[in-house]
C-alpha cells in the first residue's frame, strides 16, 4: 500500500476546494485535493454571484441573519478572496470583470436577468437594461437555447441560425477552437448583416480561449459580443473549473481525480487520514489537517434519506433546523424551503460546530444557513469561506 | 350555438368510451373536458388492467366484471395493454383461510387462478420477497390509461364528433324543466360556447355532484383518496399484489420503465383539493417492501393522489365500498354514470350506451367489444435503430421524446400546456420529472411563436409547481439531488423569480 504524506488534504475539487488548495499550496504547504469527479462548478454560470441582494453585494452581506456563514469571515478577507480570484483568473488566461463593490446583470437564455458580481470577460457585454438592441445567433439543433424566450422578452432582438454540424454545447466549444471551423463561421457571419447594437451568443465559444473568440468576433463584427450562460453542460462553468485547476497544479498542488472517500482514519481527536476502496492507487492520503468542501447536496457532500441528513465523509453533526415538513414550503418559488439551509455549522475559524476532531475545517456550499439561492452567493460565499478555511488550517499547521 | 344529439361531460375513460361506443352506433356527439383527457382518476391510477382477483373475496360480481373486461380488452386494445400476468403474494403471517376463500371464489368467477411455489415466483419475479410462502398467478395486465382515453376518442374524431378539451361546463341550460344544453367556457380564449343536446351524460368521476348540482340534481358519493408512488425502475415485470383482505400499499404494477405502488384509501371532502401526505407515502413504501425488499432503498419519482368516485356506502371501511357502478336517471334528460373502475369502462359505456338508445328508441347493438380501438397502427414501437438515428433530435431523455413528436402536437392541439404533450408522449414523465424537457418544449413554443412573454413564463411557473407538488412527498437520496438541480437551473441560472429586474 503506497502512502502519500500531506500537510493538507482538501475533500472537494470545486470552486472552494480549489481555492483553499490554491491559498495553502501558495504558502509552500504540501496539499492535495480528493475528489469523486466533476464538481457542480462545471454545471454553474461560471459567474461568481457574491451576495444578489442588494445592488452592493458587501453592504447586502451585512445584513444577512448573524447565523449566515458568510458572516463568520471578514470584510477583507471577503474583499481579498475575491480580488485574489480574479487576479488567479486573469493569468490562468480566464478575466473576470466587475468589481466586489458593486453587483451587475447578465442576460438568461430566459431572457431575465440574474444578478451576479464577477462575471467572466465574455459576458461583460451583457446588457444591463432592456432599450439595447439585440442579435442572437445560435446553432442548428441545440436543445438547451431557445432565443424565442429572450426575443419575445425583448422586442428588439432578431436570430439567426448556424449550422454547425453539431449540436452539444461541448461538441460546439471543441469545434470554435478549430481554425478552419472558426473562419468558416466568421465567413458566415459577416454575411448576416447584423446591424443591431450588441450580438450574443449561448456560451459555446471555445473552452481554452473563450475570451479571445469573443475578442475576435467582436472586432470583425464592430460591435459587442456577449455569452448567455446555458443550461448544464456549461461551457463558462467548465472554464472556471479548468482554470482554478491550472492554478492549484502551477501551485505544486495534488489532485486525486475520481477519488472517492469512503472513510477515515484517526487517532484520538485528530484525523490522520482519509481512506478509499478503489484499486490501483494509493489506498489512503495522510494528512495533518483536512478541509471539507464537498459540496452540499448536488456535490454529495450530504446525503438525505428517508430518516434523516448525512455528511458523507467525516460524519459530522448536520444542522437541521426543522422537521422533514419544514424542509420544503408549499411555494415552489418561496426560495425559503428549510433544506437550503441545512449544512454544516462552523465557527469563525471555520472549523465545524459540535465535533472533537481537532484538525478539521470546513467551507463552501456545504455550510449551513447559506439559502445560496435565496440570497444569490454561490461562489463568492464558496470563495470567502475556502480563503478563511486556509487561513485557519495554516494557522493550525504552524503551531 | 352547436347542436347535436348527445353531450358527455367528462373525459377519463368512462366518458371517452362513451363517446366511442356512441360514435360506433352512429349518434352524433360532444364530449367536454375541464382539463385534458384522463385528467382525473383514470390517469391517477396504477395502470392495473384487473384480473379481477383483488375484489373476488369482497365484491365476486365486480370481479368477475373485471375478468370479462379484462378478456375484452386485451384483445381490443393490443397497444395499450401490457399482458403481464399477475401474482398474489401470501407473506409469512397471512391468512390461509383467504387463500381457501379466493381459491375458492376464482374458481366460482372462471378466473383462472393457478397456485405456484414460492421458488417459481423468485423464478418469474425475482425482487420478490424470498420468504414468501407461495403465490397464486392470475391474468392482470398493466394498462396505459392516457393512450386508452386517446385511442377511445379516435374512433369519436373518425367520425366528426365535437371534442372540447380544457372547456369547462359552467351551465346546465334548462328549458320546461329538462336538460337540452350545456354553457361551456373555453379555459384557454375564455369564450363561452352553448351547445344543445337531448342527452346529457354526466361523467365527471368525483366531480359528478358538482355537475348534477348545475341541473338542480344530486349524486350520492363517497369520493376516496388514492395515492400511489412511482419507482424509477421497472422492479416486476408482473403486477404483484398481496394475498389478503384488499388494504393499503398492496399491488404494485409494472408500467413501461417504471413501476406505480399503492394505494390508499382516505375518504375526502373535495376532489379539487388532494395532495399526498408523508406518511401515505411512507405506508406505501413499506407495505410495498414487504412484497418487494428492493422497494426500500429504490428511488421513487413522484407520489400523486386520485379521488375514485365511490358509491355512496354505510361501510366504514372505504376498501370495502362497492367498485360496482351505477347510472343515475335524474329524469330531466340528464345521466350521471357513476362508481365503477377503469377495467370496467368499455362495459360502463355499454349499459350508459344502451340507455340512451332507449331514450332515442333505436336498436342498434353494442360492438365495442368486438372491434379493435381505432389508432392503433400509428402505435408501432420505437425501434432501437430509429432512436439511434433521432439521438440528436431527442428533447426528453428520460423518456425518448423527440422535437419533432414535440412540434407535431402543437401543430394538431394548438396547445399551450406541457401537460398536454406530456400526456401524449410520455415527456417528462422520467427521473427529471420534466425538470429539462419542459424548458425545451415551452422554447419550441416560443421559437413556435404560439405563445407571448407572459404566457410562456405563467406556463413554465404553473408547471414547476404542479411538478413540484407531485415531488415534493419523495425528496431524498438522488431524487432531492435531481431537484436541487433543477431548483438551481430555473432560480439560478436562468434567475426566473427576476423577470422584471431593470426592464
Amino acid at each position: 500500500m503506497r502512502v502519500n504524506e500531506y500537510d493538507a488534504v482538501v475533500i472537494g475539487a470545486g470552486v472552494a476546494g480549489l481555492a483553499a488548495a490554491s491559498f495553502l499550496a501558495e504558502k509552500k504547504l504540501k496539499v492535495a485535493v480528493v475528489t469523486k469527479g466533476e464538481p457542480t462548478a462545471c454545471l454553474s454560470t461560471g459567474a461568481v454571484d457574491v451576495c444578489s441582494q442588494g445592488d452592493e453585494p458587501l453592504a447586502a452581506i451585512q445584513k444577512l441573519p448573524p447565523e449566515h456563514p458568510f458572516r463568520l469571515v471578514d470584510e477583507e478577507t471577503i474583499r481579498s478572496a475575491l480580488n485574489k480570484f480574479q487576479q488567479t483568473v486573469n493569468a490562468a488566461g480566464l478575466p473576470y470583470i466587475g468589481s466586489v463593490e458593486k453587483n451587475r446583470f447578465i442576460l438568461t437564455a430566459l431572457g431575465t436577468f440574474k444578478t451576479s458580481c464577477l462575471v467572466p470577460v465574455t459576458m461583460e457585454a451583457s446588457p444591463q437594461n432592456a432599450s439595447e438592441s439585440l442579435h442572437i445567433v445560435t446553432f442548428r439543433g441545440l436543445k438547451d437555447f431557445y432565443p424565442g424566450y429572450i426575443i419575445s422578452r425583448r422586442k428588439n432582438a432578431k436570430f439567426s441560425v448556424y449550422d454547425a454540424g453539431v449540436s452539444t454545447t461541448m461538441s460546439l466549444a471543441a469545434h470554435f477552437e478549430e481554425k478552419n471551423f472558426f473562419e468558416k463561421f466568421l465567413l458566415w457571419l459577416e454575411k448576416q448583416n447584423i446591424y443591431q447594437d450588441k450580438i450574443a451568443f449561448p456560451a459555446v465559444l471555445g473552452l481554452e480561449s473563450a475570451a479571445e473568440i469573443v475578442k475576435t468576433i467582436s472586432i470583425l463584427a464592430g460591435r459587442p459580443v456577449f455569452e448567455i450562460p446555458t443550461l448544464p453542460p456549461s461551457m463558462p462553468g467548465r472554464r472556471l473549473f479548468n482554470a482554478l485547476k491550472k492554478t492549484l497544479r502551477d501551485n505544486g498542488g495534488d489532485i486525486y481525480w475520481s477519488w472517492p472517500v469512503t472513510g477515515i482514519e484517526a487517532a484520538e481527536a485528530t484525523i490522520e487520514a482519509v481512506t478509499t476502496r478503489s484499486d490501483g492507487r494509493p489506498a489512503s492520503i495522510n494528512g495533518k489537517a483536512f478541509i471539507l468542501a464537498a459540496g452540499s447536496f448536488i456535490g454529495g457532500g450530504l446525503t438525505v434519506t428517508r430518516h434523516g441528513i448525512q455528511e458523507n465523509i467525516f460524519h459530522l453533526p448536520v444542522h437541521i433546523p426543522g422537521s422533514r415538513e419544514t424542509w420544503f414550503d408549499d411555494n415552489y418559488f418561496s426560495m425559503n424551503h428549510g433544506i437550503g439551509r441545512v449544512g454544516i455549522a462552523a465557527d469563525a475559524a471555520m472549523r465545524p460546530i459540535g465535533t472533537s476532531w481537532k484538525n478539521i475545517f470546513v467551507c463552501g456550499s456545504i455550510l449551513a444557513e447559506a439559502q445560496i439561492l435565496k440570497n444569490g452567493c454561490g461562489h463568492g460565499l464558496a470563495l470567502a469561506t475556502a480563503s478563511a478555511a486556509a487561513k485557519s488550517c495554516a494557522e493550525y499547521l504552524a503551531r | 350555438m352547436i347542436k347535436t344529439d348527445v353531450i358527455i361531460i367528462g373525459g377519463g375513460a368512462t366518458g371517452c368510451g362513451i363517446a366511442r361506443d356512441l360514435a360506433l352506433r352512429g349518434i352524433p356527439h360532444c364530449l367536454i373536458e375541464k382539463g385534458d383527457f384522463a385528467a382525473g382518476a383514470t390517469g391517477a391510477c396504477h395502470g392495473l388492467l384487473h384480473s379481477g382477483g383483488r375484489y373476488v373475496v369482497t365484491d365476486p360480481v365486480a370481479a368477475r366484471e373485471c375478468y370479462e373486461e379484462n378478456l375484452i380488452l386485451r384483445k381490443i386494445g393490443q397497444k395499450c395493454v401490457e399482458q403481464t400476468g399477475g401474482l398474489f403474494v401470501r407473506l409469512p403471517g397471512d391468512s390461509r383461510r383467504f387463500r381457501e376463500i379466493f381459491l375458492r371464489r376464482c374458481d366460482e368467477a372462471g378466473i383462472p387462478a393457478e397456485v405456484i411455489s414460492a421458488s417459481k415466483a423468485l423464478e418469474l419475479v425475482p425482487n420478490l420477497n424470498p420468504r414468501i410462502e407461495e403465490a397464486i398467478k392470475v391474468p392482470d395486465c398493466a394498462i396505459d390509461p392516457f393512450r386508452l382515453c386517446m385511442l377511445n376518442i379516435r374512433t369519436s374524431e373518425l367520425n366528426d364528433a365535437l371534442i372540447l378539451t380544457r372547456h369547462k361546463v359552467t351551465e346546465i341550460i334548462k328549458s320546461h324543466g329538462r336538460c337540452v344544453g350545456v354553457k361551456a367556457l373555453d379555459q384557454t380564449t375564455a369564450e363561452t360556447r352553448e351547445i344543445r343536446a337531448n342527452v346529457i351524460i354526466n361523467a365527471t368521476g368525483a366531480w359528478a355532484d358538482t355537475i348534477a348540482a348545475l341541473a338542480g340534481c344530486h349524486v350520492s358519493l363517497t369520493p376516496v383518496k388514492g395515492s400511489l408512488v412511482i419507482t424509477n425502475h421497472r422492479l416486476t415485470n408482473m403486477v404483484i399484489n398481496r394475498l389478503r383482505h384488499p388494504s393499503d400499499g398492496d399491488i404494485i404494477v409494472p408500467n413501461e420503465a417504471v413501476c406505480l405502488a399503492g394505494t390508499t384509501s382516505i375518504p375526502i371532502e373535495d376532489p379539487d383539493k388532494t395532495s399526498t401526505d408523508f406518511q401515505e407515502v411512507e405506508t406505501i413504501i413499506g407495505e410495498a417492501a414487504k412484497m418487494i425488499p428492493h422497494f426500500d432503498d429504490t428511488r421513487i419519482i413522484r407520489a400523486f393522489s386520485g379521488v375514485r368516485p365511490l358509491l355512496k356506502s354505510v361501510k366504514t371501511d372505504s376498501h370495502e365500498i362497492s367498485r360496482g357502478f351505477q347510472i343515475i336517471d335524474h329524469q330531466n334528460g340528464l345521466f350521471s354514470i357513476v362508481g365503477g373502475k377503469l377495467t370496467t369502462f368499455r362495459l360502463m359505456a355499454e349499459k350508459m350506451v344502451d340507455r340512451v338508445m332507449n331514450v332515442f328508441n333505436l336498436k342498434r347493438p353494442c360492438t365495442t367489444a368486438e372491434i379493435p380501438l381505432d389508432g392503433q397502427e400509428d402505435l408501432s414501437g420505437y425501434p432501437l435503430s430509429r432512436r439511434l438515428e433521432d439521438l440528436k433530435n431527442i428533447v426528453c431523455e428520460c423518456e425518448l421524446v423527440t422535437r419533432q413528436q414535440v412540434k407535431k402536437i402543437i401543430r394538431q392541439t394548438g396547445t399551450k400546456n406541457v401537460g398536454d404533450i406530456q400526456h401524449r408522449t410520455r415527456l417528462g414523465m422520467g427521473p427529471c420529472q420534466g425538470g429539462f424537457c419542459t424548458f425545451r418544449a415551452l422554447g419550441i413554443m416560443n421559437d413556435m411563436n404560439v405563445i407571448s412573454p407572459e404566457e410562456s413564463m405563467n406556463i413554465l411557473r404553473g408547471f414547476l409547481q404542479r411538478r413540484y407538488k407531485g415531488i415534493r412527498q419523495v425528496l431524498w437520496g438522488d431524487q432531492l439531488r435531481e431537484e436541487q438541480l433543477v431548483e438551481y437551473i430555473y432560480l439560478g441560472v436562468l434567475a426566473m423569480e427576476k423577470p422584471n429586474a431593470r426592464e
